[in-house]
């Protein structure tokens, strides 16, 4: 007997899906909202989609699957889930480093103090109710009492209109409005109704393609009332921002079309988030009167729901580069019903709004240094900025770039590589030929993550286990030929990891990251050279973001990623876009000040420009 | 062997373009033929490092190092070189798919098989299926190479293929691919003759497309 549909069963996470004869594995799990790692966006190249069968029958062992599992592996019943499909209803058990949860994730950040200049206003008012002698329209009513405070409304939307009566018969005729300031009128719009007292909350996020740090604040005191953070559920269709570029362009106008399904899974993240964070400070979403938010180009463009097809092609190019605005309805964004959404300007198709905010949060633009900021993550977005002093103009110069360093920082394409999670090597010495580690949550280690790859190449060069050229070099103890034949260098053994597994560094790792440091290297080098700039001029170097927090700024030198500065240049600030985007909720001149970076920035293309290609082998070798 | 000829040899090897360039001077300077210094020096050179490459010794980087003093000791041989001091093994027109402007797999592709021999016609990056076409007939062209780094992009071989087809140029030559997301499954799927992994294994695919 054949069956139509199958029943998938998710261990450890306990979600069972029932999916047709032809869906993936990965498809199962995306529909069961398990989300897997799928660095490659499901088309087989990166075998990070592992899954063990534990009960049931898939479909016979692709050639893909031969190359990129192992025997012992396939022994053992491992199959990739983008390639497996089910012939039977089958029981899976999903390895912790297949699932995208739970992870570190990072919402601190450092920035410079701003005053507030806000945005929405809140005014307490107490209406006269309506009799049989008073029969104005209940806006007649309301507009009449404000009014008498001086205020003038210029449009009530929709879902405010809607929900209005209910909202001043339920308070009793006494009200906190919030309402908006309107660009260059003295009119305002009205935003919500309120109980009375309650506060006026905003809502900052930082959608990072990986991760997603909130903070909600108190609009009236601009205080942070708290903060959280989640991972990008949109990773199950994609690790990076191309490989969801493509998984939109292949399912467009689909059932469900992959854009829409990028943006509902994005959305409602968010609205859990949201609420997630209102909750602990004993609050609604529904006070949240005002929203910004970040992220990259792609990211903001899949979250506003704009095309992104050519962001995936050369040149490419954002549907837009100005800030914009639109009602969180719109987005389906459960926050007050007349909040709007805030999204600052994007620079370039892979220079994005997150970087603005990064640039607003440390007043870059301003700053009297010369100055390198940058974000290292699968891009890394750098931006050198020249104090006035030096070219002589009336502002800063700011150049800026984006490299493509690779996800090698984020674990992926690292034989041990996970993200930071708990088990990840996240510190690591080596002694006197001895190698100490230090595991994120300090147990026993099951992988290594983005700092600590970083640190163990470093370590390895210093012990003369690596050349410049990044070769093993033979005479080390823990040097040992691979089953493959080849050299590996053994970071922890079977007995001492957390899986029973050796842990080792091979030359494909040290390729990773040769790669990934030589593209940001190339890229302030190019930065520098279109400046005019000799390494050593740079007064100040920033390094933003969550592995850029954790990461051995020693190692980081010692392998040249950054030029050789002395270490008291530099400064390791967190995540600050997150901050950038807080100052533009409370701030309607930070909002016009990130307008102005955006405008200020000369954007440099790097794989079209004529040096690159011979900076990024100069910089492909080890060492300052 | 020449001493010289060694050295530009350890040179390319080791991926030191300076000396590769005062040797490759001294060299032409006490009048040692250009083929052989090409031949016996550079291309030699390169075989070998794509030979320590498919074994597992070298990797993309020292390769992009050796390419690169290998296109700089070229660059100064090029002026001396008669059509008669090199035998092409085939002709080539590659270049990085329309939308696609990654060029460094590609170059160093271009390279490996210079250095075996084969006349190339680089086109560059965010090149139309029209410009292929366009160059693969008028060179006459063997092979046409394609690259794409981009997952948004590599469909665009396929549109390139296809149009390969429409031109009537489809039997007259053969077509490789390759690139970070391409795969063989792909490859073949798209009607591709031929896929390499990598820059060294894509010469001796090359070869073996022109063999039958």
């Amino acid at each position: 007997m054949t069956s139509s549909s199958f029943t998938i069963d998710l261990e450890p996470v306990g979600r069972r899906v029932q999916v047709g004869t032809k869906s993936t594995l990965l498809a199962a799990a995306q529909a069961a909202g398990v989300e897997l790692v799928a660095v490659c966006g499901g088309i087989g190249s990166c075998g990070t989609c592992r899954v063990r069968l534990m009960t049931g029958e898939l479909s016979p062992l692709t050639l893909i699957e031969e190359v990129e599992l192992g025997l012992d592996e396939i022994a053992a019943g491992f199959r990739l889930a983008c390639q497996a499909r089910p012939v039977s209803d089958v029981r899976l058990d999903i390895p912790p480093e297949s699932l995208t949860t739970p992870q570190r994730l990072q919402v601190e950040g450092q920035g410079v103090e701003v005053g507030l200049d806000p945005v929405v206003v809140p005014i307490d008012l107490h209406i006269s109710p309506p009799s049989l002698f008073d029969l104005r329209s209940d806006t007649t009513r309301l507009k009449a009492a404000l009014a008498e405070q001086g205020f003038v409304i210029q449009t009530i939307a929709l879902p405010v209109l809607a929900g209005l009566s209910e909202g001043l018969r339920a308070q009793d005729w006494s009200a906190r409005l919030a309402l908006r300031r309107v660009d260059g009128k003295a009119a305002k719009n009205l935003v919500a109704v309120l109980p009375p007292a309650s506060p006026l909350l905003g809502l900052a996020v930082d959608i990072g393609t990986t991760k997603l740090a909130a903070y909600l604040v108190d609009l009236v005191s601009g205080e942070t009332l708290a903060k959280d953070g989640a991972m990008n559920p949109q990773i199950a269709f994609g690790e990076d921002v191309i490989s969801r570029i493509a998984y939109v362009n292949e399912h467009a106008g689909q059932h469900p079309d992959g854009r829409q399904l990028l943006q509902d899974r994005l959305v409602a993240t968010l609205n859990h988030l949201a609420a997630q964070l209102c909750a602990g400070v004993g609050n609604s979403p529904q006070q949240i009167v005002e929203a910004v938010f970040v992220g990259n180009t792609a990211m903001h463009h899949l979250f506003a729901g704009l095309p992104v097809h050519q962001l995936g092609a050369s040149p490419y190019v954002p549907v837009i580069g100005e800030s914009f605005e639109l009602p969180a309805t719109a987005l389906g964004l459960s926050l007050a019903r007349g909040a709007t959404v805030y999204l600052p300007p994007n620079i370039a198709g892979y220079v994005g709004a997150d970087h603005v905010a990064m640039l607003l949060a440390l007043d870059v633009a301003r700053t009297q240094q010369i100055t390198i900021a940058l974000d290292i993550g699968t891009n890394t977005e750098i931006t050198l900025s020249i104090p006035a002093r030096r070219t002589g103009r009336k502002g800063n110069r700011m150049l800026s770039c984006s490299c493509a360093s690779g996800p090698a920082f984020e674990g992926a394409h690292i034989n041990a590589g996970m993200r930071a999670a708990p088990g990840a090597i996240e510190r690591l010495q080596i002694i006197a030929g001895d190698v100490r580690v230090h595991t994120i949550g300090g147990v026993a280690p099951v992988g290594i993550c983005g700092s600590g790859i970083l640190d163990a190449v470093a370590e390895l060069l210093v012990a003369g286990v690596l050349d410049r050229r990044g070769v093993l070099q033979k005479g080390h103890s823990r040097l040992r030929q691979a089953t493959n034949g080849r050299l590996e260098f053994l970071l922890v053994p079977a007995a001492a990891s957390g899986h029973g597994h050796d842990l080792v560094v091979s030359r494909e790792d040290v390729k990773e990251i040769q790669l990934a440091k030589g593209a940001i290297r190339a890229g302030i080098e190019i930065l520098l050279g279109e400046a005019g700039l000799m390494p050593d001029d740079v007064e100040q170097f920033i390094v933003a973001g969550a592995f850029g927090t954790y990461l051995d700024l020693n190692s980081a030198l010692r392998i040249g990623m950054f030029p050789a500065l002395p270490i008291e240049r530099f400064r390791q600030v967190g995540n600050a876009a997150g901050i950038g985007a807080k100052q533009m909720l409370v701030s309607a001149a930070q909002r016009r000040a990130a307008s102005q970076i955006a405008r200020q920035i000369e954007y440099i293309e790097l794989t079209t420009h004529p040096t690159f290609a011979e900076e990024f082998v100069q910089a492909l070798t080890f060492g300052k | 062997m020449d001493q010289l000829l060694k050295d530009i040899y350890a040179g390319v090897i080791d991926g030191q373009s300076a000396l590769v360039q005062e040797k490759v001077k001294d060299a032409l300077a006490s009048g040692l033929n250009p083929g052989v210094i090409l031949k016996e020096g550079m291309i030699a050179a390169m075989r070998e490092v794509g030979r320590r490459f498919e074994e597992g010794e070298f990797y993309v980087p020292e390769m992009l190092i050796a390419a690169r003093a290998m296109q700089s000791g070229l660059a100064l041989l090029k002026p001396h070189l008669q059509e008669s001091d090199v035998k092409s093994a085939g002709k080539v027109v590659i270049g990085t798919v329309k939308g696609d402007l990654h060029d460094i797999g590609k170059n160093l592709v271009a390279m490996m098989l210079e250095g075996a021999g084969f006349e190339i016609y680089d086109l560059g990056t965010d090149v139309t299926p029209q410009k292929f076409i366009e160059t693969a007939r008028s060179v006459d062209a063997d092979i046409i190479a394609m690259s794409a780094l981009l997952t948004t992009t590599m469909t665009n071989m396929k549109v390139t293929i296809d149009a390969l087809a429409d031109a009537g140029l489809r039997s007259s030559l053969k077509v490789m691919v390759g690139g970070a997301p391409i795969t063989d499954q792909y490859a073949a799927q798209i009607g591709a003759d031929g896929y390499a992994v990598d820059a060294s294994r894509a010469v001796s695919v090359a070869k073996s497309l022109l063999s039958h």
